[in-house]
């Protein structure tokens, strides 16, 4: 580690030499009509391998030989756009490029020189734009990120009720989600059936699931950042959608106009309501819906400045009321607030910054009434973050990112309070505190035109701090021995400073085709409480402490990458390869809702993630998509659990291959595909049962019991496959400048495949036995939905 | 918890419309045998003391009789207690035997046998393959309510019948298994006929007034029997273990694995200190 280091600044302090005569341009890269920054749109000296795309905030700079005369300008779904440069010396530009229109002619995308996946560094990385993620089938017409996602290699699904996703082996808290830069800890809505990210207000998204650059950690296994879009600087526009579900309204447009611009998105199911008349009577207490509301504010101060504001306020409720017991009753709630504050500024074109003050908190509130009395239970967590991330254009072959993070987490697990009667009931779990801070640099080093080097280190600490008081339990009983230690306010309880290297490779083979390798080093120093495998309202996200050590992981990945046809075709082979430490499950049974003496209920062990992923994707034509498929291996192994033994994890599937297929047909008409495969997931089947709770039926002298299942082997079953075809067709009723209206019609689950959800038992007692039924969620779904815009 | 995952899935049901199911089959390898012991003692009632042997079955296996054992040797012994020391004289052991072999074989009585609360006992069970069982268990002190009450509600076309009762709980109340049967008579022959099941200990309500109430509620005209329990630590742990176990099952199930409190064996041996309370409902 220590070689590495030295190797790092002995390697930073020799690299920036002369690079002849050269100037630069810097700016921005726009949308012409709506005034939205692109991420990752190209900008290149054409007919050379000289070029850069736009960071995240849509800025790019790039130093040019002196006898430039113009540049190109790209971006999927748009016009290519030659610059001209009138004098050879550094200048600022504010680039808008328009979209291409839906003219059938013009809708074959132009792919020329978008040969990003070959020539960066950056390898397991993925993007996907908000309009492709709109354009694919769903079920319901609801159209979702963390679903849309899935369908990429080496990113599982969690199931057809889950948003929980899987990378390389990681578990769904090992993925890093962010909404504008703030953590959100729970993405899902309606118990995982959605996430909660507005696809109307999402721009882009983009994922890594390994070769993790050094500005990001925190998680072991991937990155997912969700980009809201800005809103439309030039023209106040009103979208929206009525599907079978909810419905969605957004509003942007110029505060001043080309200067600043606003967005605001909502949504709200209104399944509960529909479905109410057609409920049996003892179900009909139960409402359940959700809401959310994307905020985001763009203002440009000066060409160096610009200001972001972003929020986003999401909550699902649900209520029930008893039938049998009008007393009963209770209203059970939770979501995520986020609130980003981002400003970007130009010191020179050469040096970018982006500093954020983001806050973020999820919050569950669960209420509880019976007659003669009731409960009130509220948990949180809740962080404050200030980060500052610098793009340092250095040198022609030098891209020298660096900056730092910290953050102040607040963890409430739990407070209760109530009354049964005239006796009062209040407990709480202690609140916990934590401080969790990283720098970092990184230099992306072209060192000739064939290697291009991202190198970079992470120091990040994580230090668990009072006030907290930390009670002694006995292991026997499970009670409080009264013995306790008492921190004080700021005194350390648990501190964890270590260090992530990052080295990413790239040799390019001819234009065409390139090899890449990468290493990667994370650190997790939060985890998630959960025992049913898919992320729940009620799991808590706990801090490590002494006794619960900080996940690590190493991966290992080396990428073979193939474009055709002019980039029109883009294929990838990766392997990796992914030892991961400090994994923590809970003892079987373990009961995780507010328990003073969680860390009593974990065990820690290790897993190993193995695989090869398989990518082609057309990018442009009338047809366009793209196939991927995974062989993979992921086991755990905990001294506890299975005698030992490692076992299959819970998402293990050793095949999965996922299909997409987007057809234009005409002016008016538009269909997608989707097909997807999955080996079953492994689960653990008692394998034995036995009777118990004995009594003797005193009509009939008949002895009464009842089975207890008993289990002995981990996930050594495997459930069927999953597979299943969604279509969905478009179409658009008028298209004009100023209106826009379309039908969404798509059918889910087309040759009606049984998938399992989960099975259960139940003794046949005319025939002696038990029998085993499988419970699937979602037969053939048809749905449509309207979306307008004007 | 359980109730919030049941809604939950309540509810993903409602938004799918239906959810479907359907038979089938699943192929496990054989399981390896264990042995299984239900014991049970008490110091109010002789149908509530019992030792019961079976063992663990193959899943599948077209067999849902109680897979009990017979012939084996079963002995309980009261014992004592000297400050820090239990004593167990081997000739206080009262036998325990398959009285009732015709109608529940494998279920060991003794009509003689009483238990006294505030007492240690232990049992002794050797099989006729040589295998030995032994635990250890002790009758609490029983608690006394201090009031109680019911009430009725008309819902729609039923009558509604509720109860509440209130004990102290204090330091030596801890660890709670109650049980109800909804009948007319209230012979209780074994804890596996009784309707509802609750077992709950003094975490949160600790050294005060404590109440009880159902949420469900029975119906006016109802005979309640209320079998009221206190009992160990130990105890209290398998019996919680074996309430999720029991409850265990829909998408959110995980492999509970059921604590014991014996050795030779998976199960209890738990010692009741029982209060019965009956409602006339009506």
């Amino acid at each position: 580690m220590h070689r590495f280091t030295y190797l790092l600044f002995f390697v930073f302090s020799f690299v920036f030499q002369g690079f002849g005569q050269t100037f630069s341009i810097s700016g921005y890269v726009k949308d012409s009509t709506t005034g939205e920054t692109l991420i990752g749109a190209a900008i290149r000296l054409p007919n050379t391998s000289i070029g850069t795309v736009t960071n995240a905030y849509g800025y790019f700079s790039l130093a040019l030989p002196n006898d430039t005369k113009q540049v190109l300008v790209s971006y999927v779904g748009y016009k290519n756009k030659i610059i001209s440069l009138n004098a050879n010396k550094n200048q600022q530009l504010n680039i808008a490029i328009s979209p291409r229109n839906f003219e059938v002619n013009e809708v074959v995308i132009n792919a020329d020189r978008q040969d990003k996946n070959i020539r960066s560094t950056e390898m397991s990385r993925m993007e996907l734009s908000g309009e492709k993620i709109k354009s694919m089938p769903v079920i319901f017409g609801e159209s979702d990120v963390l679903k849309a996602i899935t369908l990429l290699p080496g990113i599982k699904s969690g199931g057809e009720a889950s948003t929980g996703f899987y990378v390389r082996g990681g578990g769904p808290d090992q993925n890093l989600i962010l909404m504008d830069e703030a953590v959100v800890y729970n993405p899902s809505h309606l118990f995982g059936f959605l996430s909660v990210f507005n696809s109307d207000a999402v721009k882009n998204i983009e994922v890594i699931k390994g070769g993790m650059p050094a500005n990001y950690g925190g998680r072991l296994s991937s990155i997912l950042s969700v980009n809201m879009r800005e809103g439309n600087n030039q023209e106040y526009k009103y979208s929206g959608g009525i599907g079978l579900i909810s419905t969605r309204l957004s509003a942007e447009g110029p505060i001043e106009k080309g200067k600043s611009s606003f967005l605001v998105s909502t949504r709200r199911t209104y399944v509960d309501i529909l479905a109410k008349p057609f409920l049996p009577d003892n179900i009909k207490g139960n409402s359940y819906y959700f809401y959310d509301m994307n905020l985001k504010m763009n203002f440009i101060l000066s060409d160096k400045d610009r200001i972001f504001v972003s929020g986003y306020f999401g909550r699902d409720i649900l209520d029930y009321q008893s039938e049998v017991n009008s007393s009963v009753n209770f209203n059970f709630g939770w979501g995520n607030s986020t609130g980003t504050l981002r400003w970007n500024h130009i010191f020179n074109p050469k040096l970018f910054v982006n500093t954020s003050v983001i806050f973020n908190r999820y919050e569950l509130f669960n209420d509880f009434n019976f007659g003669v009395g009731g409960f009130k239970v509220r948990s949180n967590l809740q962080d404050w973050n200030l980060k500052s991330d610098f793009t340092w254009f250095a040198h022609p072959k030098h891209l020298v990112k660096f900056g730092f993070n910290y953050t102040f987490h607040t963890f409430q697990p739990g407070i209760l309070s109530g009354n049964i009667g005239s006796t009062n009931i209040s407990d709480a779990i202690n609140k916990q505190y934590a401080h969790e801070g990283a720098i970092y640099i990184s230099d992306e080093w072209q060192l000739n035109h064939r290697i291009t080097l991202n190198y970079g280190l992470r120091a990040v600490a994580f230090n668990l701090v009072g006030p907290y008081k930390s009670e002694e339990f006995d292991n026997d009983t499970q009670l409080p021995t009264g013995n306790f230690i008492e921190y004080e306010p700021g005194e350390s309880i648990a501190f964890y400073p270590r260090l992530e290297p990052r080295i990413s490779g790239t040799f390019l083979i001819n234009d065409v085709s390139s090899i890449k390798a990468s290493f990667t080093q994370t650190y997790q120093f939060l985890h998630l409480a959960t025992t049913s495998g898919a992320q729940f309202p009620l799991d808590l996200w706990v801090p490590s402490s002494k006794l619960v050590k900080p996940q690590l992981a190493y991966q290992y990945a080396l990428g073979y990458f193939r474009n055709f046809k002019q980039n029109m075709y883009e294929s990838s082979v990766e392997l990796y390869y992914k030892p991961m430490y400090n994994q923590i499950e809970f003892k079987p049974g373990a009961s995780l809702f507010f328990n003073q003496n969680l860390e009593n209920e974990m065990i820690f062990g290790q897993g190993l993630s193995y695989g090869s992923e398989f990518f082609i994707r057309k990018k442009a034509g009338k047809l366009n998509g793209w196939i991927g498929y995974t062989w993979s291996r992921t086991t755990r192994q905990f001294d506890e659990l299975n005698m030992g033994e490692p076992y299959f994890y819970r998402y293990d599937r050793t095949h999965d291959m996922s299909l997409l297929l987007s057809y234009q047909f005409n002016k008016k008409w538009s269909g997608s595909l989707v097909f997807v495969y999955g080996t079953g997931n492994a689960t653990t089947l008692p394998d034995s049962r036995y009777a118990y709770r004995f009594g003797v039926d005193p009509n009939t002298a008949e002895p009464t019991f009842i089975f207890i299942d008993k289990y002995n082997k981990v996930n050594s079953f495997r459930l069927p496959a999953y597979h299943r075809m969604d279509l969905s067709a478009t179409y658009i009723v008028k298209q004009t400048k100023k209106f826009e209206s379309s039908w969404n019609f798509s059918i889910y689950n087309v040759y009606n495949r049984a998938n399992p959800y989960f099975i259960y038992f139940l003794p046949d007692i005319k025939n002696n036995q038990v029998k085993a039924y499988m419970v699937y969620l979602f037969p053939i779904v048809p749905s449509v939905q309207w979306n307008f815009r004007f | 918890m359980s109730k919030i995952k049941h809604v939950a899935l309540l509810s993903i049901a409602i938004l799918a419309i239906v959810s479907c199911e359907k038979e089938i089959d699943i192929n496990l390898p054989p399981s390896s045998e264990e042995i299984v012991v239900e014991a049970s003692i008490n110091q109010l009632t002789s149908t509530l003391n019992y030792v019961i042997i079976s063992k663990t079955v193959d899943y599948f296996k077209p067999d849902l009789s109680l897979n009990s054992i017979r012939g084996a040797k079963v002995f309980i012994t009261e014992g004592s207690i000297l400050g820090k020391d239990t004593i167990f004289n081997i000739s206080d052991r009262q036998p325990f035997i398959d009285l009732l072999d015709t109608i529940a074989p494998g279920v060991y009585v003794n009509p003689f046998f009483q238990g006294k609360a505030e007492r240690p006992y232990l049992l002794e069970i050797d099989l006729a393959d040589g295998r030995q069982i032994r635990g250890k268990t002790f009758i609490p002190k029983p608690l006394s309510i201090d009031s109680s009450s019911f009430w009725f509600e008309k819902v729609n076309k039923d009558t509604n019948a509720y109860f509440y009762m209130e004990w102290f709980d204090g330091p030596a109340q801890n660890n709670y298994r109650f049980a109800m049967l909804n009948a007319y008579d209230s012979i209780f022959t074994g804890w596996g006929i009784a309707d509802r099941f609750y077992t709950f200990d003094d975490e949160r309500i600790n050294n005060q007034k404590r109440p009880f109430q159902m949420l469900n509620p029975f119906k006016y005209g109802d005979t309640v029997h209320i079998y009221m329990a206190e009992i160990g630590r130990q105890e209290y742990l398998f019996w919680d273990s074996f309430r999720n176990a029991a409850n265990n099952g829909g998408p959110f199930s995980t492999p509970v694995a059921v604590k014991s409190n014996i050795t030779g064996a998976i199960g209890s041996f738990t010692g009741y200190g029982i209060t019965y309370k009956r409602f006339l409902l009506r």
